[in-house]
């Protein structure tokens, strides 16, 4: 009889090793091929200056809702609202900001538009969460609902107090406010200072091209990290994969399960809002359209960032890595002429697939089935 | 006769029509092992999720070091010192053995709920009190799913023992373990009993175990109590005739005969 022991069975694994079974692991691979691959197809165009602004532009907008989006499917729920919560909350920022404040409370300012709208928004969120977690119904069928309602309402109230279902010309409140800076400004101007100094960044009269980022960049990159930071690091992270992975017994330790899912429904309104702010202050738009078929493709770039469709499991990081790779191909169209923009459905879609069956492979080894 | 830690009284449990448990009373010592006995479907798993807090009894009270109380949530059972091992265990298998270790009973710094994890020390405690009922884990950071049913066990026992159980209900934890590993369990729940402070309830279908371990017996058949007492009270016989669901052996041995 040899004194081995339990810890003797399990293989010292390397560094790389380790890496390669990291949840973000396939996301990130498949990132760096289509970055790769739209680099070279472009000729490099998609990574030029102003290539990057524009991309990341649409990533940050993927990324902010697709955290969201995560997080609550983590805990085991879906949230097909996240379109239309977008489409409202834009509608409803930029109805105030015109029209004025409800109930003739005067001017609107975009601050007070926007957390009036944060707070309808969040209560929304909270309505949703809270029908799923007391009625027991799943969340696909709750959420569809508020899709199809809050859109609804969103094209209603548009007819009955602007006539038309679009707001465009409101005036540039950037110029006016910081507060509307900081959704629809610019961010990284320092960057593109430092590369114009450089001696890149450079338009075709040697002037400085791109003067920055959107500011939804920084949007994205502070959801991330928060998000990050809470599901990786906090106490309700640890409550979130527990709820989703096995409910019964994250509540049998007394995790406080319901109330995790109803703040999670909070967090993806909360997420859609700040896509909405981005959006109007930045275009001095609003349209009642806006948002459309924003839930699916957040669903999507989370699956291919790793989240198991069955809860419990997944990273904020891999969710990052999906968002680029989605915004990367959405935007392909625009730096390769001879490419059909519908290849980004036949994308997605085959991405979809794959990565589904990945993460299900990877379930089954943690489960026990392989 | 010391006051018992928990009570049960009268406790009456349905599902819709269905009448899990019919008047059953119940009392747990500390420093005994109070072995709850009878056969698939009696009732003894609905009756230990009543005193822990997941179900709510129709009717009946639980005293608590003789006061009465409601439990609503399995916390305020949890809070009162009832610390259960479910028979499913209560663990999530995506997760890691620390993450299930501290589940819902995280130790962290700053506020509840946005309080950072102090990971490093819950990994060390982990590994050290599963080590002490005899499982080294390799790795603390390890997902359970990958653990044998062995280990899981122990994880859910060194958990509730851990959180300061008074009362620490252990539903079949023998059933799913080999040999050496069920005599482990045998002996952890021994090594409890010792400490004198807590009271250990211990369902199980094996005869042997509970006469090894039991200081008291109760016996569930069609969710009511059909036979209890101290071990010293019962006879051999009596235990036997009692687990089989009152039926005879005898009779049941003839029954197997005759086919
Ligand atoms: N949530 C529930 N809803 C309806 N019926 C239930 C529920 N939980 C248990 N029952 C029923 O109550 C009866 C007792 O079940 P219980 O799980 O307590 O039995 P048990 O004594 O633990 O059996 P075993 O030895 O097989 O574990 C069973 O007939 C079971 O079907
Ligand atoms: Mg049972």
């Amino acid at each position: 009889m040899s004194d081995r022991n339990e810890s003797d069975r399990l293989q010292q694994e390397s560094t790389f090793q380790r890496l390669i079974r990291r949840p973000e692991a396939g996301s990130f691979a498949v990132m760096v091929v289509v970055l790769v691959l739209i680099a070279f197809a472009s000729n490099g165009n998609a990574m030029n200056a102003l290539g990057i602004k524009n991309n990341l532009s649409i990533i940050s907008q993927f990324g902010i809702i697709a955290t969201g989006a995560a997080l609550l499917m983590i805990a085991g729920e879906f949230d097909l609202s996240i379109g239309s919560m977008i489409g409202f909350a834009g509608m409803s920022m930029a109805m105030m900001l015109k029209w004025g404040l409800p109930f003739g409370l005067g001017e609107a300012t975009p601050f007070s538009a926007f957390f009036i709208t944060l707070a309808m928004t969040l209560s929304l969120g909270w309505l949703i969460g809270t029908i799923v977690v007391r009625s027991g119904l799943s969340s696909f069928i709750v959420s569809l609902g508020f899709l199809f309602g809050l859109r609804g309402v969103t094209e209603v109230t548009f007819r009955l107090i602007n006539q038309s279902t679009q707001i465009s010309g409101l005036q540039d409140f950037k110029e006016t406010s910081f507060f509307a800076r900081l959704f629809g400004g610019e961010s990284f101007g320092w960057f593109y200072d430092l590369a114009f100094a450089l001696g890149f960044n450079l338009n075709r009269r040697g002037e400085q091209w791109v003067t920055g980022l959107d500011a939804r960049v920084v949007w994205w990159m502070l959801v991330v990290l928060i998000a990050y930071i809470i599901l990786s690091r906090t106490q309700i992270g640890n409550w979130i994969y527990a709820t989703g992975d096995n409910k019964e017994s994250a509540r049998a330790n007394g995790v406080p399960v319901n109330r995790v899912k109803v703040g999670l429904f909070m967090t993806t309104a909360l997420c859609a809002t700040i896509f909405a702010a981005c959006q109007v202050f930045d275009t001095n738009t609003a349209d009642a359209a806006k948002g459309n078929l924003k839930e699916l493709e957040a669903i999507a770039i989370a699956v291919v960032g790793g989240i198991l469709m069955t809860g419990g499991f997944g990273s904020v990081i891999g969710v990052a890595f999906g968002a680029v790779t989605f915004g990367l191909v959405a935007n392909a169209v625009f730096y390769i002429p001879w490419i059909d923009g519908s290849f980004y459905r036949v994308f997605v879609g085959a991405v979809l697939l794959a990565a589904v069956f990945a993460n299900e492979r990877i379930r089954k080894r943690i489960t026990g089935g392989i | 006769m010391a006051e018992p830690y928990v009570r049960l009284e009268n406790i009456v449990k349905r599902f819709g029509p269905f009448t899990a448990l019919n008047g059953v009373n119940l009392d747990v010592h500390s420093g005994e092992v109070h072995a709850l006995l009878g056969d698939n479907g009696a009732g003894k798993s609905t009756l230990i999720k009543v005193m822990s807090g997941v179900h709510a009894p129709s009717e009946g009270t639980i005293y608590v070091e003789g006061k009465p109380t409601v439990f609503n949530s399995p916390r305020d059972a949890t809070v009162a010192g009832i610390g259960t091992v479910y028979q499913d265990l209560a663990i999530n298998p995506l997760m890691s053995v620390t993450r299930n270790f501290f589940m819902g009973r995280e130790l962290y710094k700053g506020p509840r709920g946005l309080g950072i994890m102090k990971m490093g020390e819950m990994n060390e405690i982990a590994h050290d009190e599963m080590l002490k009922i005899g499982i080294d884990i390799s790795d603390p950071t390890q997902a359970v799913g990958t653990m044998s049913g062995g280990q899981r066990q122990t994880l859910a026992i060194a958990r509730a023992i851990h959180f300061g159980a008074k009362v620490l209900i252990l539903d079949e934890p023998t059933s799913a373990l080999g040999q050496k590993q069920q005599m482990g369990v045998l002996k952890t729940i021994k090594k409890v009993r010792k400490r004198g402070d807590i009271a250990v309830i211990f369902i199980t279908h094996n005869e042997i175990h509970s006469q090894l371990v039991a200081d008291r017996y109760t016996f569930l058949a069609l969710g009511q109590v059909i036979g209890a007492g101290k071990k010293d009270e019962l006879e051999h016989n009596e235990i036997r005739r009692l687990m089989a669901g009152g039926a005879e052996m005898r009779d049941l041995e003839q029954e197997l005969a005759d086919i």
